[in-house]
């Protein structure tokens, strides 16, 4: 048997507990990925997917309950010393990328992402061919433009900009969260094609959290439907193939009522 | 005509102040542009070197090794407020205002009076240039060779693969943390770099002048953000060496503007006003040339 890629077992983050507030965020949650998964995490907003997200990445400290990437455990690293796993592309196009830097830095703070950064000239010539030629494949014209401010891209360059940061590394494991979302359809189609062929082509383990339910139904081998902090249902890969956005819809009220029906 | 020779005869004296102030500068720059981090404790942190200095020196240190202890404890004060605002999550303004009241006391004791003659004591610039030091010529070609190398190490700094890093935790911290770099590590070090450029300002400053004082940097914070300002309207802020230059050449063109108001006859008690004035007008400049401007930035996030 292979190790997981990422296991979370009982995953558990509750926001102001014992308080009338009290929100469980993530309520015992277990989730594995086998290397190479292309996991879809769907669910209503409020169901946990971020908090799912953010635990993962180290951003949100669990209460309890247990984190391992790899077959390591990193319930207790933070999210800088968790990084040298994972790469993440944000919703917000204006939060992953570094916008008063340029092309050429931000590519440059990626690929050194999670090792030790020294005193040395951080651009060299070595690396800036490399990134030509790493960005040459988005076909955006974006080779040319090193030394060109990233504030200055438009939100679907800066995304797919971000793509190239988070895939060029090989991380184990690609947190996507809703990157397309902020996109007109047009570019998102363009990034998420983007996004398809660097996971297919590295192999890479990865989570994509999104609201869209054709992309949730045409990418990926596994779905996960999180309702208040845990997995509702979970998707395989051959029951997938074939299952239309209605039949998802379906799926998911039908256990959820079921859970309220139980509760009552 | 009088008034020109006036402020002509003034020029030299006024580049060599400008020179020193422009390390306080710097050390305003690099926490608000680099790290985005508005910082307050130059304010205290200038003083702080100022007397750290002066005691020692009167005590009979080397005044390199007192210059020295002067910037480390500079860092040391800005670290302070950086960990005050990182551990505490107290605003990075009011952890400034906190540390740099604290360290008016802290002034105070080292020096157990308010007020040290140094005139009688060997200093930095009477070791290297003997009975000329008081011309200011001779102070700035030392404190402008001093300047030149501070700038040429930042500018290197900025373009190696920790000084990015450095630079990301301001422009994007998410992102910078996602990229495995250690914001809480980045603002200490940075927000301490710029109270020990600071103190460096305040520990030339003592020597040139020939007294330290507990009140020397009263306003030194309103006078670099306005120089700063000054500077950037100038070089502008689309490189990283445009953006360290900017401090430095803002300096220089302020205080020259400074002294050209005094000799025309603004009242010294008027230039704090002046200033506050000055500092706010371009603060406020962006504002009142567009309006309806989030209207503007939320367009170009849909491209």
């Amino acid at each position: 048997m292979t190790t997981d890629m990422l296991s979370v077992t009982g995953g558990t983050k509750i926001f102001y507990r014992g308080t009338l507030d009290e929100r469980r965020a993530l309520d015992g949650l277990d989730v594995s990925l086998k290397p190479g998964d292309f996991c879809i995490v769907i669910g209503s907003n409020g169901a946990g997917k971020s908090s799912f997200l953010n635990a993962v990445s180290g951003k949100l400290p669990l209460d309890s309950g247990r984190i391992s990437i790899d077959g390591q455990d990193v319930t207790r690293l933070n999210a800088h010393r968790r990084a040298q796993f994972i790469a993440r592309v944000f919703q917000d196009p204006m939060v992953g990328t570094a916008p008063t830097m340029t092309i050429g830095e931000n590519m440059l703070l990626a690929e050194l992402r999670g090792k030790p950064r020294g005193f040395s000239y951080g651009l060299t010539a070595a690396r800036r061919a490399r990134y030509s030629e790493q960005l040459a494949e988005l076909n955006l014209g974006l080779e040319k433009r090193l030394d060109m401010q990233v504030g200055l891209l438009s939100g679907g360059q800066r995304q797919s900009l971000s793509l190239v940061m988070a895939v060029s590394t090989r991380p184990k494991l690609l947190l996507l969260d809703e990157h397309t979302a902020a996109l007109d359809p047009r570019t998102a189609k363009l990034v998420m094609d983007t996004t398809v062929r660097a996971v297919e082509a590295l192999q890479l383990t990865t989570l994509m959290v999104t609201h869209n339910m054709e992309h949730a139904i045409k990418y990926g081998n596994r779905i996960i439907m999180m309702d208040t902090g845990k997995v509702l249902v979970e998707i395989g890969q051959e029951e997938k193939n074939g299952i239309t956005v209605a039949d998802l819809i379906e799926r998911f009220h039908t256990k959820s009522d079921a859970i309220a029906l139980q509760g009552a | 005509m009088d008034v020109f020779n006036s402020f002509y005869g003034l020029i030299p004296v006024t580049i060599a102040q400008s020179l020193i102030v422009s390390f306080v500068v710097l050390g305003v720059m690099l926490p608000f542009r680099i790290l985005s981090f508005p910082d307050l404790t130059s304010e205290g942190a200038f003083p702080l070197g100022g007397c750290v200095c002066g005691t020692l020196i009167t005590a009979g240190v080397n005044p390199f090794l007192a210059c020295f202890i002067a910037l480390l404890c500079g860092f040391a004060a800005g670290c302070t407020t950086a960990f005050i605002h990182l551990r505490f999550k107290i605003n990075t303004l009011l952890a400034g205002i906190l540390v740099m009241t604290m360290l008016y006391s802290i002034n105070l004791r080292i020096m157990g009076r308010t007020n040290i003659p140094l005139f009688t004591y060997d200093t930095v610039f009477t070791i290297l240039a003997g009975p000329s030091a008081n011309f200011p010529w001779t102070k700035i070609l030392i404190v402008g060779l001093l300047v030149a190398l501070v700038l040429g190490a930042m500018l290197y700094f900025f373009m190696s693969e920790k000084g990015t890093a450095m630079r990301a935790v301001g422009a994007s911290p998410d992102m910078a943390e996602a990229q495995g770099i250690d914001v809480g590590t980045a603002t200490i070090i940075g927000v301490g770099v710029a109270s020990a450029l600071s103190a460096t300002g305040g520990s030339i400053m003592v020597q040139t002048q020939g007294f330290a004082d507990v009140n020397m940097g009263f306003g030194i914070l309103i006078n670099g953000l306005a120089a700063l300002i000054i500077g950037e309207a100038i070089t502008g802020r689309q490189t990283i060496l445009r953006q360290v230059l900017a401090p430095v050449i803002g300096s220089l063109v302020y205080y020259q503007l400074i002294s050209f108001c005094l000799t025309l006859g603004l009242a010294p008690a008027d230039l704090k006003f002046a200033t506050g004035a000055f500092v706010l007008l371009m603060l406020a400049l962006p504002n009142l040339r567009r309006t309806g401007g989030g209207v503007q930035i939320r367009e170009k996030i849909r491209e």
